[in-house]
């Protein structure tokens, strides 16, 4: 034990001492690799060239080794003078900076001769290819969806909308990460006081990284504590750009394969990209299916409880004849058979989704049918409800926003403990209280209820019926944009 | 506060303000209240209509006087600071007890006919903080829950359809058949289903078009009057003269007219419905006391809501009997009255006190 002490000791003070005798060009390597320590990705390779000794100093994760050659090494061997051209000086004094440059994958080139270090941009490091979307995918129209990388991404919409006044802002969040940002708007139609409320909200964040935009979108969404998702995130270049015509500010982030949009409406959650696509008629159909869809998820499983517990006198005789017989063998209360299937239908879901896909199927077969049947045959549930329950369970996933549709499935949970407090009436006061919690939201600063709030006349072509195309050409009132 | 602050209620506001807070548990007894004439009472909300639209005029005026203060300002200003206070004091208390009256009796209702097997404490609890939750977000949130509850309870009307085919329309004549003694009882028990309207006296500084204040509000009225008139209308169709007299909530047993085919009771889910519009009646009278309460202590905070519910709740759950709390109530009722004439009052005082400047 000792003796190790005394030999690291030994290796640190050799470390540590300054070697006089090393000429300037030695000392800033020295520098540096002492910055660099530990950081084993980051390579120091020594090339003869025509103009001394250079220094090529790069990180091997961030940057491709084709690349690395063709802009690198192959210029230094041959012509020297083509590095001059693309590379940029730096002030050699603030090591620091030198080694944060590494990190965002430029590659260094120190002259060993005039002390002088140039950076070339070599940032390649692997990307998704762009394919089409698993979470978001329609019949008619464009497949292709965005990727992780923020270039691709932001391609993908200059692609789509060939505009100069297309503009995007870079910036770089999260205290200690340093994840880019980009904020994309149209700048003549984009309404500049709620692209100000954005960038304010964004400089006010303090905290330490991002794993993905929708972090973000919860930091800088108006009502945190809220069920309802504020802004409207996607994963679909025409939805994104479609909103970016409107006058809609478009969030994207680096490793993130959502944009969010803001701000945005309570109805547009319902609104696929496919419903411009489809017919206007059938997709006026789905639109009405969804929107209402939503509220009879949170409405079903509640009501069997009301009638069954407090008012069975509001069906018919057959109906509650049918019914009582279907739970005649049932031990529990209206309001824990409900519970109970809903929890099971929840455990399923989300077993199903934590799964390998290839066993996830079988156990959604398992859980729906084995369990489903079992339950209705032990007597534990009655077999209408296992129809109610998996009706609901189908509508909520309705909603093309996934995030929407977790919501709604939580509201339920809200509405069937009301329902067994109060029956209808508790149902009746859970429904007060989701319009009046709607109607107090906020995305970024404009109504969540719009277009009732603020109305404007043209929004109702564009709502539960979506009228012929031609008809659709004006902005929405939600995005209070600067042309008509 | 700035006056751009302080002005946000467009016309959609008003209107629908002003017609929510007239329809309440009123018009479910209202045929009832009206039976003293009999078959007679069709065309009765009519000329309640014309009532609240004249009586509605010295309101409007006197406000376009003080186009930024509400009535408790108002009063301040034109009796003085003590009088003013000790006036206001009792408006805040009227609004809390008639508050408490339009709860209590529709929550009675409700644990008669659809929670029998409970007390109210607990539904009126829920039904409390909801309501706080609702006029925490300020005159503006009142208005759009107005707005939404309009349209959310307007297709009940579809209810009523089983009675118009089942009615009798030889029942409405004749139109006129009534003395005076019945025709003055039915004024004073069903002007008391239209009452609401007066509460513009306290938002109006928040409404921006101030000068077509008054031709908003008449729209609202006068929807709240077609309201009534085909409520009255249907039930003189479908009742007789008896059961108009003696059934207590005349709109429940239209709806019980009511047939699917899988769903036996409408009036249930009609009377639960109810809910929103008791809400947006109760949440305009809490947030005026709520202004009022301000006002009596020359703050503004947002805390006072709470001690206005809890009152409003101990009110409810007072340990008094049956009889004094109905006595109470309707006591209350009357008094809302005099707020109607109040601003009348107002205004000569008014009158007076500009001549004396004047002079």
């Amino acid at each position: 034990m000792k003796f190790k002490l005394v030999r690291t000791t030994k290796v640190d003070q050799l470390i540590k001492k300054p070697n006089n005798t090393k000429n300037q060009a030695e000392q800033t390597i020295e520098t540096l690799k002492k910055n660099t320590r530990n950081i084993d990705d980051v390579l120091f390779k020594k090339i003869p060239t025509d103009e001394g000794i250079v220094t090529v100093i790069y990180s091997s994760s961030l940057v491709e080794k084709m690349t690395l050659q063709s802009m690198v090494f192959i210029p230094l061997a041959n012509h020297i003078n083509q590095i001059h051209q693309v590379a940029e000086v730096i002030d050699p004094s603030d090591l620091k900076d030198v080694t944060a440059k590494l990190d965002s994958g430029q590659t260094l080139l120190y002259f060993h001769q005039t002390n002088t270090i140039l950076t070339i941009d070599t940032y390649s490091a692997p990307t998704r290819a762009i394919t089409s979307t698993m979470t978001e995918s329609t019949v008619i129209g464009p497949q292709d969806a965005f990727s992780e990388s923020l270039e691709t991404n932001i391609s993908l919409v200059r692609r789509r909308i060939q505009n100069p006044k297309l503009k995007n802002e870079d910036q770089t969040i999260g205290t200690e990460a340093n994840i880019r940002i980009s904020i994309m708007y149209m700048d003549d139609t984009v309404n500049k006081e709620s692209l100000d409320t954005l960038k304010k909200r964004i400089n006010k964040i303090d905290y330490p990284s991002f794993t993905d935009i929708s972090v973000l979108k919860q930091l800088i969404e108006d009502n945190p504590l809220s069920p309802f998702p504020q802004y409207y995130m996607s994963v679909r270049p025409d939805s994104i750009s479609r909103y970016l015509i409107d006058g809609r500010i478009v969030i994207f982030m680096d490793n993130s394969q959502a944009a969010v949009v803001c701000p945005t409406s309570f109805f547009e959650m319902f609104i696929s990209v496919e419903d411009y696509y489809n017919r206007w008629t059938t997709a006026s159909l789905l639109r009405m299916l969804r929107f209402f869809g939503f509220f009879l998820t949170i409405m079903i499983t509640p009501m069997y409880i009301s009638a069954l517990t407090f008012h069975p006198e509001i069906l018919p005789y057959e109906l509650l004849l049918n019914l009582q017989e279907s739970r005649s063998k049932v031990p529990f209360p209206p309001l824990f058979e409900v519970l109970f299937i809903e929890l099971i239908i929840e455990v399923l879901r989300e077993a199903g989704s934590r799964m390998p896909a290839k066993v996830g199927q079988t156990i959604g077969i398992v859980g729906g049918i084995v369990i489903g049947t079992a339950a209705v045959e032990a007597g534990l549930i009655s077999n209408i409800l296992v129809v109610l329950v998996a009706t609901s369970a189908l509508l909520s996933f309705l909603p093309p926003i996934f995030l929407m549709s977790n919501t709604s499935r939580f509201i339920r949970y809200f509405f069937i403990l009301s329902a067994g407090l109060f029956g209808l009436f508790g149902q009746m006061l859970a429904f007060a209280w989701l319009i009046t919690h709607l109607e107090g939201l906020k995305s970024l600063g404009t109504p969540y209820l719009a277009p009732f709030i603020p109305r404007k006349a043209s929004d109702l072509l564009d709502s539960i019926i979506r009228f012929p195309t031609a008809l659709l050409k004006s902005k929405t009132g939600i995005s209070k944009s600067q042309k008509k | 506060m700035s006056t751009n602050k302080q002005k946000f209620l467009n016309r959609y506001h008003v209107i629908f303000l002003v017609q929510s807070a007239m329809v309440g548990t009123g018009i479910l007894t209202l045929p009832q209240k009206l039976s003293s004439v009999g078959y007679s009472q069709t065309l009765f909300p009519i000329l309640f209509g014309v009532i609240a639209s004249l009586t509605l005029l010295p309101m409007i005026w006197m406000n376009s006087k003080y186009p930024n203060e509400n009535l408790f300002r108002i009063n301040e200003i034109l009796l003085g600071k003590w009088l003013g206070k000790g006036v206001n004091l009792f408006i805040v208390l009227q609004f809390l007890v008639f508050s408490s009256g339009i709860i209590s009796s529709y929550m009675h209702l409700i644990q008669s006919t659809a929670l029998p097997e409970q007390t109210i404490t607990a539904p009126a609890f829920f039904f409390i903080l909801l309501l706080v939750y609702i006029v925490r977000g300020g005159i503006r949130s009142v208005a759009r829950f107005c707005i939404m509850t309009f349209f959310i309870t307007i297709p009940m009307l579809y209810f009523l359809l089983w009675a118009i085919e089942k009615g009798e329309m030889s029942h409405f004549l004749p139109f006129f058949n009534y003395n005076g003694k019945e025709f003055y009882d039915a004024m004073k028990k069903g002007y008391l289903s239209i009452l609401g309207y007066e509460l513009i006296m306290f938002y109006f500084p928040n409404i921006i078009d101030q000068k077509k204040a008054y031709k908003h509000a008449l729209i609202g009225i006068w929807i709240s009057i077609v309201l009534c008139l085909i409520t009255t209308a249907v039930s003189v169709m479908y009742f007789s003269e008896w059961q108009l007299k003696y059934v207590e909530f005349s709109v429940l047993n239209l709806f019980k007219a009511g047939e699917f085919s899988f769903i036996e009771r409408i009036d249930i889910i009609g009377m639960t419905l109810w809910v929103f519009l008791i809400l947006s009646t109760v949440t305009a009278y809490l947030w005026c006391a709520k202004r009022g309460m301000d006002s009596l202590l020359s703050k503004e905070r947002k805390n006072y809501i709470y001690i206005l519910a809890l009152i409003v709740f101990l009110i409810i759950k007072m340990p008094f009997s049956q009889e004094f709390q109905e006595k109470l109530f309707s006591a209350s009722s009357y008094v809302g009255y005099v707020i109607l004439v109040w601003p009348i009052f107002l205004a000569i005082v008014h009158l007076l006190r500009k001549k004396q400047v004047q002079t």
